[in-house]
């Protein structure tokens, strides 16, 4: 074989490998995309072509599933989560990344392994605790049980972001007259929105992607969508088309996240503060 | 008015001296460039008395203030960084007004002065460009102009010109020597190039190992270096070290050379320090001695002859339309008043 059979050969199998992969991955969610719109005769049947339906979504906003309630709890949840969890992150972030403090990398640590705690050790004490205080089957509680799960995790990642800020940037605006305060609003925090975004659409996922917490902590009225997917099972079996139109609206939000988060997270964030 | 006073300033990491115990006056409205080799405690003393690192010891004052306990942004000192310190999310002339927007200079009046800035480094066209947008010279004139958009009690410049090529750093010497005498207030200013060094200052401190070697105006350090260091780092080429010993009043090289007549009494060791500038170089024979050269090398505006003195080799500078070979013979006479020795042992200067 020539040099360029050669590379043409090896560009074949990759091509061909990366198509298998995609194959896999994408077998389900296109199997979930056609069973939303199939109704509950076509579901069984492996056939591509049939007259689609809105019925699915229609049902699952109805009696007596009500996926809306569950939507909004959903949303609420995770939209408050991000939105205390980033900023405190932030400066705790901060703060880990600019001052040296005694038992700096033991505390980032203790921080780091709480990631690796598994849920179902702590959900007991979660659900006595809960039950006692009367926060079981709230928003609030859950949005509490989210904070601890997601901030972990945004403290480390906008760490990153803020370590890749030089720190003369930042020693130049002091000297040019800023405090501390300023320094954060002024200079860190726009050179790290990027970072921020990607961190927040990360912690939305999370939270709203949370299943085992939701699932012990809540019954009626804070009852989120993954939970909310568990509705569907008949005396018949699964409903498997209206699961599907539930599973999309789940899904939906994630497609463009991930799209932000691509844009995002290509944008250069320190280019020309320094040689 | 603000003079700078350092006193035994001292900044320490574990058992490493950065700064040792300096103490350093800068008179009001003084042009001072601390020189030095890399890692010598340059940027640390400045970075000190800018706020940014705190003292192991000693202390700092401006004007009549002594300044340790001062956060960066009440010492009112404007400083250029190594590394330009650009904000990149802002345009150069959002870049060039923040220190007026944040110390709440009034808003009608930035403007005015953001553009006069620009213009005394020559950015005026760039104004709405981010700095990844920029040249590194650019980018350099715009840390410039954000330093002298205020006008603070002290500037602190940490080699300000080290990343441009070398023809604009020519012409940014020339317009920073125009600003300084212009502006008229105290500057610190770091370099490691000895030409920036002595065309800058009004005084030069050189800096070894977190010491002052020697303070005084380039003249004192070029004409009367204090010591072997000194001597070896200022001027271009190096000054010459022979190795010798002083005998009967001679200088006598290790080779046993009598070279030239020295006021010291006898010694044992001592090293003569003579400049490229200092020495004539003539036709075979019509020398002092007689030298076989080395390396023969034609800068353009004048000649460089490398020569081999006994195990020692020796620059000299001829005229630059002489034309020698490697290999040739050439007599080599010292300029006796431009002579200088040194007492290896403590490397200090031995009057003469
Ligand atoms: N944070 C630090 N911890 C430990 N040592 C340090 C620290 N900062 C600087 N040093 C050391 O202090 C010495 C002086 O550093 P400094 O930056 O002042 O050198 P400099 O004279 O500015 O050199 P250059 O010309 O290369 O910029 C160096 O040897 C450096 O390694
Ligand atoms: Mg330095």
């Amino acid at each position: 074989m020539t040099g360029k059979q050669k590379k043409q050969f090896w560009n074949l199998i990759q091509t061909t490998l990366i198509l298998i992969a995609m194959f896999i991955m994408l077998v389900p969610i296109i199997w979930i995309f056609l069973a939303a719109f199939k109704t509950h005769v076509d579901v069984y049947q492996l056939k591509l072509f049939f007259t689609p339906t809105l019925e699915n979504f229609a049902t699952v906003f109805d009696d007596p599933y009500r996926l809306g309630e569950k939507l909004v709890n959903s949303t609420i949840v995770a939209l408050v989560s991000v939105v205390i969890a980033i900023p405190i992150a932030t400066l705790a972030a901060y703060s880990f990344s600019r001052f040296s403090m005694r038992g700096e990398t033991m505390m980032l640590v203790i921080i780091l392994a709480t990631q690796f705690v598994p849920a179902v050790v702590i959900i007991l004490p979660f659900f006595v605790m809960f039950r006692d205080i009367g926060l079981l089957d709230t928003r609030l509680g859950l949005i509490l049980v989210n904070l601890a799960i997601v901030m972990p995790f945004a403290i480390w990642m906008i760490k990153g972001f803020i370590d890749g800020i030089p720190m003369d940037t930042e020693e130049a605006a002091m000297v040019d007259g800023s405090s501390r305060l300023q320094v954060i609003r002024n200079i860190v925090l726009p050179m790290a929105a990027p970072g921020l975004v990607t961190s927040a659409i990360f912690c939305f996922i999370i939270a709203w992607n949370e299943f085992l917490f939701a699932l012990i902590l809540t019954n009626k009225n804070a009852v989120t969508l993954p939970i909310g997917l568990a509705l569907f099972k008949g005396e018949e079996g699964d409903l498997w088309n209206l699961l599907s139109a539930a599973g999309i609206i789940i899904m939906a939000p994630m497609f463009v996240l991930a799209l932000m988060i691509r844009k995002y997270f290509v944008q250069g964030m320190t280019m020309g503060a320094v040689r | 008015m603000a003079e700078i006073k350092l006193k035994n300033l001292t900044k320490r990491w574990g058992d490493f001296v950065g700064v040792d115990d300096q103490s350093l006056d800068i008179a009001d409205k003084e042009f001072l460039v601390l020189l030095g080799p890399s890692g010598c405690g340059k940027t640390t003393t400045m970075r000190m008395i800018a706020g940014l690192e705190e003292p192991t010891g000693g202390e700092i004052w401006i004007g009549d203030r002594m300044v340790n306990d001062d956060l960066p942004k009440d010492r009112d000192v404007a400083m250029v960084f190594q590394n330009y310190g650009l904000y990149p999310h802002m345009t150069i002339f959002e870049n060039i007004a923040y220190p007026l927007r944040v110390r709440g200079v009034d808003k009608a009046d930035i403007p005015e002065r953001v553009q006069k800035a620009a213009e005394q480094v020559e950015l005026t066209q760039f104004l709405d460009r981010k700095p990844k947008a920029l040249s590194g010279g650019q980018r350099q004139r715009v840390a410039l102009a954000r330093a002298i958009v205020r006008t603070p009690k002290v500037f602190l410049m940490d080699e300000p010109l080290s990343n441009l090529d070398a023809k604009l750093r020519v012409t940014m010497r020339a317009e920073l020597k125009h600003l300084s005498r212009e502006l008229q207030i105290t500057t610190v200013y770091v370099t490691h190039d000895q030409i920036e060094a002595m065309t800058l200052a009004d005084r030069v401190a050189i800096m070894k190992h977190g010491v002052i070697q020697q303070l005084g105006t380039p003249d004192d350090i070029y004409n009367d270096p204090a010591n072997l260091f000194v001597a070896g780092f200022i001027g271009s080429p190096a000054m010459n070290l022979i190795n010798g010993s002083v005998q009967d009043g001679m200088f006598v090289t290790t080779g046993g050379t009598r070279l030239v007549k020295v006021n010291t009494p006898d010694r044992a060791a001592a090293i003569l320090g003579v400049r490229a500038d200092d020495m004539q170089v003539h036709e075979q024979g019509q020398g002092d001695i007689d030298v076989t050269i080395y390396a023969f090398e034609n800068t353009g505006e004048s000649t460089l002859l490398t020569v081999q003195w006994g195990k020692q080799r020796v620059i000299a500078r001829g005229d630059r339309h002489l034309r020698k070979d490697q290999g040739d013979v050439v007599g080599i006479s010292l300029n006796s008043d431009h002579l200088y020795l040194f007492d290896p042992e403590t490397e200090n200067r031995i009057g003469m």
